[in-house]
């Protein structure tokens, strides 16, 4: 299996005159942890939304596990492969989160409450928040909340993980705890795109990064070369500034 | 679909369809237009009685509004109609129902009342949206109330309040309608009076409601005007 | 001039007759117009325009022309479309149901838009159909932030029935009406009239009230 799981084709995307992406291409492959960062506004979010088409690309195609985003019949089931992780949880208020993580696989894929349940104790447990179970999210940290929400997109079993900011909106004794179950997956063979700024975990953990500005996939290299000489100008001048804020 | 009406829309530019009409619509404007300024008004100064230190006035405004706001426009309007007369000393009735136009000044009673509730209940909750730290800042500067309201408080609260105030004209518009009832020769009561005199009912419902809707449309174009002229930069957040 | 109260407790059993039809005319009205609604809300918010240009015209001359109209245009049409004379009831009815439905719309449609994008957003990623998302996630939660405006447009429905009167429904403006006609005795009636619908519509702001508290400590 040495196609990439996910190949991202000349992809364009417009908000009216606003060029959100422009020409992008690029290849993932299976197993991998990629580090997608860049200035706010370059693309980075368009890009992760892409990949599930939660966001209409006008031009190009995004080839997934073999299958065309743009020739897809079938969008909720081919989304169910992917789980994603929002900055802001997104978890359902009005449900415990038990129910959080069992609604989607009962409803888009059937199985049965017990199955469901079963699992989501599973990966509950795993993300360190099993005693939360029948909490509602309101009563839950953001550092739990969003470990639940990452709970919640494993519990369909995806081939890949989007990660959108997941600890930008964190108070910074939370993100350890979030970014410790990332090193996990990613530790246990996930194939992984995580948009962040956090550069020691991209140190630490990623395989590759990938930089961008303006809508454009300005630099990529494997994450050591990236932190020691980066190539692009835009990027060393991007590197500088954050890690200096460290 | 064989609707079983034959149109004719002819009917409506010949008297005295045509004379219904115009009278019907000069009566509207007429009646929507007094009573919207009385209302703003009359809805401005207990608005603000509400936002006093006295809690008598206070009170006293909160309850103007709750029964003003409670009452149904149409039970008010039959009360200042079939009630108020009644209630007055025997000369004040004579001379009241001797006067001309009572139905119109009677609808003009009731809708401006009923009206200045509803404004006075926008003013106090567009007082309470503005931040708190206005007042403080203001006041720290050595402002007096009155000046605080004046310079501060009342342009600032103004130019959020216009939607309201618009809508509050419309709502006056419709409104208009109800006094019908009391005799008041409005468009929609001239509309009426073609349906049952020629059963072309469709026509001149057609009117009636043209009428309204052209409002609103021109009330609304106004109102984005009026907003754009008076826009405090970075306020309404446009997206 | 005396008063004369005792003409309301002699006519009470007519007069209460009357305040029923008007609260059955408002709840049927809610009944069937808040889910009309809903479905002209769902209209207004489609990416397709075809849904959405016919519900946003439709909401925007409802909302223009004042109910009374309204009430005329159905009184007029509904017998000549369905080619029968058709009762009171029935027309008035429609009438009520058509026009608050757009007004129910509209709070049903920013209660929609008061969910955060991302509520959506997350459930489609899960794999959900946008049906499954809004009936799951969206509509839950912006009923719960509707409650106040909803129970709001439900005392303007109660004093709306008011309106009914002029097509002779036996509502109970009319039926205080025609017991004045017969007493002659207006004041007493017709404050009498005040007095209910104040006590009723009262009750219904304050309950609207205390939803708005609750909804506002939720957050």
């Amino acid at each position: 299996m040495n196609e990439p799981l996910v190949s991202i084709q000349n992809l364009g995307l417009r908000y009216g005159s606003f060029r959100a992406l422009e020409d992008v291409s690029a290849d993932f492959r299976r197993g991998t942890c990629v580090v997608i960062c860049g200035p706010s506004g370059s693309g980075k979010s368009s890009l992760l939304r892409c990949i599930n088409r939660l966001e209409e690309f006008q031009d190009g195609d995004v080839v997934f596990d073999g299958a065309s985003l743009r020739a897809c019949q079938d969008l909720p089931r081919l989304r169910s492969e992917i789980g994603m992780v929002f900055q802001h949880f997104e978890l359902y208020p009005h449900l415990s989160i038990l129910d959080n993580v069992t609604l989607a696989p009962r409803i888009a894929k059937g199985r049965s409450r017990r199955a469901a349940e079963e699992t989501a104790r599973r990966l509950l447990d795993r993300v360190g928040i099993g005693d939360q179970a029948g909490k509602f999210p309101g009563e839950l940290s953001g550092g739990q909340q969003q470990r639940a929400a990452i709970a919640r997109a494993l519990a369909l079993e995806p081939k890949l993980m989007l990660f959108d900011e997941p600890t930008s909106a964190l108070d910074p004794e939370m993100i350890a705890e979030v970014l410790r179950v990332m090193r996990d997956l990613a530790r246990n063979g996930m194939t992984m795109l995580v948009v962040t700024h956090e550069m020691a975990f991209a140190r630490e953990v990623a395989d590759e990064i990938v930089f961008m500005d303006k809508g454009r996939i300005v630099e990529r290299a494997e994450t050591a070369r990236f932190f020691s000489a980066p190539a692009a100008p835009r990027a060393r001048e991007f590197l500088d500034r954050i890690l200096h804020r460290l | 679909m064989n609707l079983n009406y034959e149109f004719n829309w002819g009917m409506l530019f010949i008297d005295p369809a045509r004379g219904w009409i115009l009278d019907g619509i000069a009566m509207t404007v007429a009646l929507s237009l007094l009573a919207w300024t009385v209302a703003l008004a009359i809805g401005t100064a207990i608005g603000s009685m509400r936002m006093t230190r006295s809690r008598w006035l206070r009170i006293l405004g909160g309850l103007y509004v709750e029964v003003f706001r409670n009452v149904p426009l149409l039970v008010q309007l039959f009360i200042w109609f079939f009630v108020f007369p009644l209630l007055l000393p025997r000369d004040w009735m004579m001379a009241w129902n001797g006067l001309d136009h009572v139905p119109f000044l009677t609808a003009l009673i009731g809708l401006s009342l009923y009206m200045a509730a509803r404004v006075a209940e926008q003013i106090r909750s567009g007082i309470a949206a503005i931040p708190s730290g206005q007042f403080a800042a203001a006041r720290s500067t050595g402002l007096s109330e009155f000046q605080l309201y004046r310079h501060v408080i009342a342009p600032y609260s103004f130019r959020v309040m216009i939607p309201a105030i618009a809508s509050e004209f419309m709502t006056t518009f419709k409104n208009s309608a109800l006094a019908l009832t009391i005799g008041v020769a409005e468009i929609t009561y001239a509309a009426r009076s073609i349906e049952s005199w020629a059963f072309r009912g469709i026509e001149a419902f057609t009117v009636a409601s043209a009428t309204y809707m052209a409002t609103s449309a021109f009330v609304v174009v106004v109102m984005g005007w009026l907003e754009r002229r008076l826009r405090i930069p970075g306020l309404i957040a446009r997206r | 001039m005396g008063f004369d109260w005792a003409v309301i407790q002699d006519n009470l059993p007519l007069l209460m007759r009357g305040l029923w039809n008007s609260v059955q005319l408002a709840a049927i009205t809610v009944a069937l117009s808040f889910p009309l609604g809903c479905v002209v809300a769902l209209g207004r918010i489609s990416p397709r325009p075809w849904l959405r240009y016919p519900a946003t015209i439709l909401v925007h001359a409802l909302r223009s022309n004042p109910l009374i109209l309204i009430v005329f245009w159905f009184f007029f049409l509904v017998p000549i479309l369905t080619g029968r004379p058709v009762g009171d009831f029935a027309s008035v009815l429609a009438a009520f149901v058509v026009f608050f439905s757009a007004y129910f719309a509209e709070i049903v449609r920013s209660g929609i838009q008061s969910v955060r994008r991302g509520q959506l957003d997350a459930a489609l990623s899960t794999g959900l159909t946008y049906a499954q998302a809004m009936h799951r996630i969206v509509l839950p939660q912006a009923l719960r932030s509707m409650m106040p405006s909803l129970a709001t447009e439900c005392v303007i429905v109660f004093q709306g029935t008011t309106i009914a009167y002029v097509v002779g429904m036996r509502e109970f403006l009319h039926t205080t009406f025609l017991v004045t006609e017969r007493t002659m005795r207006p004041v007493e009636l017709y404050l009498f009239a005040a007095l209910v619908y104040f006590v009723v519509c009262l009750a219904g702001s304050l309950f609207a009230r205390r939803l708005e508290g609750k909804a506002g400590r939720a957050r």
